[in-house]
């Protein structure tokens, strides 16, 4: 035992007093607050509580390349009730002007009232012209009913970019509790598309208006003059690279398919047009979110909401022969002289896989003009698995893209570390690759990493991350900003990129080739087609191109669920956008297409056709 | 009959902590009663059930056993405080829950109650002796991994009770001068730090005299010196490191009025709450600052305006008459009581509940700064009221136990 002493009574008579001294200092205060200050907060208690509301900023524009404004914002109307000013007796003339069932008014009442009977909370919202009408002109019978005027999203373009742009609607409670505190019941969100993935640079920043409330809670006036107001800060506008026209036009020649479609800036990535069908008018979600419309939209076979342009994952078919053609030349398996026969079918083991036509003596240049299956089958047992993996790679496959608007499948790119992953080691046979050499099988693909290979191949090499913003215009700096963006070499050599382009020419400008049907008047555009083998159905047609030949503007790739033959169905398509494009205007007469619906109303009609064909 | 039961059950402060928790649950069901939270006042009174059996369960615990297992059972809310950090979940920001069927459990509010136990079992050892530096590091070893755990989650109100409790164990342990000037200078200087750089030059030169005036051996004492000074700078760069919503905290202590919406808001709502209740108050449910929401879940850290908003002084003023009359309770058995642990354990308890009383309602009443720590018994939360009752419970045990070694 030391010579210390536990509890010495001097220490416990030193503990005491702190503590008295502690309690005796909270007892001061609190006696300088209640009696001393009691005037001046009893006062500021009685007169000069404060209220905050919420003043929503709004949300940013989003306008075209070419400034033309996309998407916009327009006011709409929502009634208010404060539960403790209203008086009940006056529920079924509110009902009436409303064209509520009184029951469910009742019901709304009571539960606005359980949240806080002094506060204003919305009864009901996106009201209709006349009713709004009805309700201004009985506002003075009517005591605790205010209305708020809201924004909400409004498209005043022909395009609808469903799947590029995404929507608005009320925040879910689901969501509410995973996005973090901004948000509040009611508040508006972006979903899908742009919307979402550029919410916080869209959304802006609430602000705040004080109010000088009484003991009852009604308004006195501003507090202190407003002085501790925060201004609401408005949203940034996006600018993007996207040019309405095309989409609009795109998105009327795919009207009648499910499918899609997405058109490049080989130059740098830029997304010019996004489109896939079918789509739903965005608009229906701005306002209120009718639940019943959703439930539609989520339960319909042909899939409205999903997006097909990224999240699809189809066999490309031939289109993805340029990837092995690349890795022949490039790893010097092949020189552009090397020919090969065919004979229209190539026999592998038991099995015979066949080919359209008998091509004969074909050199590379050829085959890809051609689209001969044979010529791959034999290349691919040359090159060998892991250079067509790897050459797939560097094209893009086998991982996102990086798209900014957020939702994206990475796809399937198959590997021996794959294939002896699902199937075991050793018990998959070369076989497999001959599938895989004509873009069959396993291998998964997006029209938008068709989209950005064939910008890669226009370009001479080089993977642009897609982007469809351009520009955010930052309002509180006032300028400009450009969306960050990468940019990766392939490595693949001129030559080799020269003679693929050079296929791919002769596919669309050479009467045998496959993609005859893409020609654009007075323009070189170079393509090639493919078909994705559906086990399930009729197969689905592809198509990559790019124009002018020399010069590149612009790269598309179309994708359409179960329309046959690429070169028949998705090659004219791609032909029209790029001449829309690179013209400005269409050239040819093309048939008029089916009407398109512009109003919400129509738009669930739109839909239901589509379903039908 | 009732002579026996007077010699062994300290009704008194039983019925202090009562009348502490009843005023909680009027003043949670007042704060809640419009606020479209009601599930709040039934949650807590449940609670409060299962606080009690917590205290009676801590009342008749064997006092040797307790002794022995006081160790494990600081392990075993370290492992707890682990497990939390690692998987718990996360509300306003820090991470310091573990969700039951609906209901959160916070372990850093049990860690307080094994943590006291720990200290109070490592110092009544005969064998310690705090003049040897090695006794003195595993003395604030046990303090300082449980608030290192609470700071990570991050949780710095809480985490601060582990060390101020320290301070009042060690001086009740027979700690000299000279040793509580070498733990209170740290402290000082990083207290000073989260203020500014005045406070932090003010704390320095503080802990300089106290370090001069108590030196044992100058060469220690420098080095002390010298470790608060980094202690203060590494402190400062931390706070730099601090969630957001920390840092406002601290800074609207400094300005209340630079942020209008957070927590300088509260404490101008609060002060404006507690000011306007007078003497008398403005009576059950008429607080118009409690009834109006002004203050955001004020059922938590400012609870205390309720009482204060509508009972006014002479209701705010039984709530601080009754924390005295527990605190002082608490010094006095801990003089009674002849086993060192009971005293050392129950000093500990004194020095956690005084803190939370002095930061919580200083802070509700602009006096100290807007450090997120519960109202002892008041505030909302089932785990700090089950800790806090456990507490009492522990005090009334020693009371019972005071003539034994």
């Amino acid at each position: 035992m030391s010579e210390r002493e536990i509890g010495h009574p001097s220490r416990r008579r030193v503990l005491t007093i702190a503590t008295i001294v502690i309690m005796s200092l909270l007892f001061v205060r609190l006696y300088q607050l209640q009696l001393l200050y009691h005037g001046e907060f009893g006062k500021k208690s009685q007169e000069n509580s404060v209220r905050s509301v919420v003043k929503d900023p709004i949300r940013g524009y989003i306008h075209d390349r070419h400034g033309s404004l996309v998407v916009d914002v327009g006011p709409f109307y929502t009634i208010t009730l404060t539960p403790i000013e209203y008086d009940a007796r006056n529920t079924p003339f509110l009902a009436q002007l409303l064209g509520l069932n009184e029951s469910l008014l009742a019901e709304r009442i009571a539960k606005a009232s359980a949240y806080s009977r002094f506060v204003p909370t919305r009864i009901k919202r996106d009201l209709d012209y006349e009713s709004l009408a009805a309700i201004q002109e009985n506002l003075y019978l009517l005591p605790g009913i205010g209305f708020e005027v809201e924004m909400k999203r409004t498209y005043p373009t022909k395009a609808r970019a469903t799947h590029l742009l995404g929507y608005n609607r009320e925040i879910t409670e689901a969501q509410l509790g995973r996005v973090g505190d901004y948000y509040r019941l009611g508040n508006v969100i972006g979903a899908g598309g742009l919307e979402s993935s550029y919410e916080t640079i869209l959304r802006g920043q609430k602000g705040f208006t004080f109010f000088a409330v009484n003991a009852k809670g009604q308004v006195l006036g501003p507090f202190e003059e407003g002085t501790h107001d925060i201004a609401a800060k408005d949203g940034f506008d996006l600018i993007l690279n996207v040019d309405v026209g095309v989409q609009a036009f795109a998105e009327s020649l795919m009207t009648n398919y499910r499918g899609a479609l997405v058109a490049i800036d080989p130059s740098n990535g830029g997304i010019l047009a996004l489109v896939s069908k079918p789509d739903f008018d965005p608009s229906i979600f701005s306002g209120v979110t009718p639940a019943d419309l959703w439930t539609e939209l989520n339960s319909d076979s042909t899939k409205p909401l999903f997006n097909r342009a990224t999240m699809t994952r189809y066999p490309p078919g031939s289109t993805f022969k340029m990837v092995l053609a690349a890795a022949a030349l490039d790893e010097k398996v092949i020189t552009e002289h090397t020919r090969i026969q065919c004979y229209g079918a190539y026999r592998f083991g038991d099995r015979v896989f066949k080919d359209m036509h008998a091509h004969g003596s074909v050199n590379v240049v050829e085959a890809i003009q051609r689209s001969c299956n044979v010529f791959f089958y034999q290349l691919i047992m040359k090159v060998g698995f892991d250079k067509w993996t790897e050459y797939g790679r560097k094209f893009g496959f086998g991982r996102a893209s990086g798209i900014d608007i957020g939702e994206e499948t990475s796809g399937l790119l198959p590997s021996t570390s794959y294939y002896d992953r699902v199937y075991g080691k050793g018990r998959w046979t070369q076989g497999y690759l001959v599938s895989l050499s004509t873009g069959q099988g396993e291998v998964g693909v997006s029209p938008l990493q068709m989209a950005v290979y064939a910008a890669a191949i226009a370009n001479g090499g080089t993977i642009h991350q897609p982007h469809a913003v351009q520009y955010i215009r930052n309002k509180r700096l006032n300028r400009l900003e450009t969306v960050e963006q990468r940019s990766n070499p392939t490595g693949i050599s001129q030559h080799t990129m020269d003679l693929i382009r050079e296929g791919m020419r002769r596919a669309v400008h050479d009467p045998r080739g496959t993609g005859y049907a893409a020609r654009i008047s007075g323009i070189v555009s170079a393509g090639k087609t493919g078909t994705a083998e559906n086990p399930h159905g009729v197969d689905h047609a592809w198509y990559i191109g790019f124009a002018p030949f020399d010069d590149p503007k612009i790269a598309v790739a179309i994708m359409l669920e179960n329309a046959g033959f690429g070169g028949a169905k998705a090659a004219p398509i791609a032909g029209l956008v790029m001449e829309r494009y690179l013209y400005g205007e269409l050239k040819r007469y093309v048939p008029p297409l089916a009407p398109r619906a512009t109003k919400p109303a129509d738009s669930t009609r739109a839909i239901t056709q589509v379903r039908t064909d | 009959m009732l002579d026996y039961f007077r010699e062994y059950f300290d009704y008194k402060i039983l019925a202090i902590a009562l009348a502490l928790a009843a005023i909680g649950l009027v003043s949670i069901y007042s704060a809640t009663y419009d606020a479209g939270v009601g599930m709040i006042f039934t949650r807590q009174a449940i609670w409060a059930t299962g606080a009690i059996v917590a205290l009676l369960v801590a009342t008749f615990f064997p006092l040797r056993t307790l002794q022995r297992i006081a160790f494990p059972l600081y392990g075993g809310t370290i492992v707890l405080l682990l497990i939390v950090l690692i998987v718990g979940r996360t509300i306003s920001g820090s991470k310091s829950w573990f969700g039951v069927g609906g209901m959160g459990i916070q372990p850093s509010e049990f860690a307080k109650v094994t943590t006291v136990l720990a200290l109070a079992a490592f110092l009544s050892r005969p064998t310690t002796n705090l003049a040897e530096a090695k006794h003195l590091f595993i003395a604030i070893g046990i303090a300082l991994l449980p608030m290192m755990m609470v700071f990570l989650q991050p949780d710095v109100g809480t985490s601060l009770v582990f060390l101020t409790l320290l301070i009042p164990v060690l001086y009740w342990s027979g700690a000299d001068n000279f040793t509580l000037a070498i733990i209170l200078s740290p402290m000082l200087a990083a207290f000073g730090a989260l203020l500014g750089t005045i406070p932090f030059i003010l704390a320095v030169l503080i802990s300089l005299a106290l370090l001069y005036y108590t030196k044992k051996n100058l060469f220690t004492a420098a080095a002390v010196f010298g470790l608060t000074i980094a202690i203060g700078l590494s402190v400062q760069a931390v706070f730099e490191r601090l969630p957001a919503y920390q840092q406002k905290r601290i800074v609207a202590f400094l300005n209340p009025e630079a942020d209008p919406l957070g927590s300088g808001y509260n404490v101008l709502q609060s002060k404006v709450a507690i000011g306007s209740g007078g003497l008398f108050g403005k009576g059950f449910l008429q607080g118009t600052q409690t009834q109006l929401n002004f203050i955001p879940e004020q059922w938590t850290d400012f609870i205390f305006c309720v009482p204060g908003e509508e009972f006014g002084f002479a209701g705010a003023s039984l709530v601080l008459i009754l924390f005295s009359a527990l605190l002082l309770r608490g010094i006095k058995i801990a003089g009674l009581s002849k086993n060192p642990f009971c005293g050392i354990a129950a000093i500990g308890i004194v020095g956690a509940l005084t803190t939370h009383v002095l930061i919580n309602i200083g802070m509700s009443m602009g006096i100290m700064p807007v450090i997120g720590i519960p109202l002892p018994f008041l505030s909302y939360g089932g785990s700090a009221l089950v800790a806090n009752m456990t507490m009492v419970g522990l005090l009334m045990n020693f009371f019972s136990n005071r003539k034994a070694y």
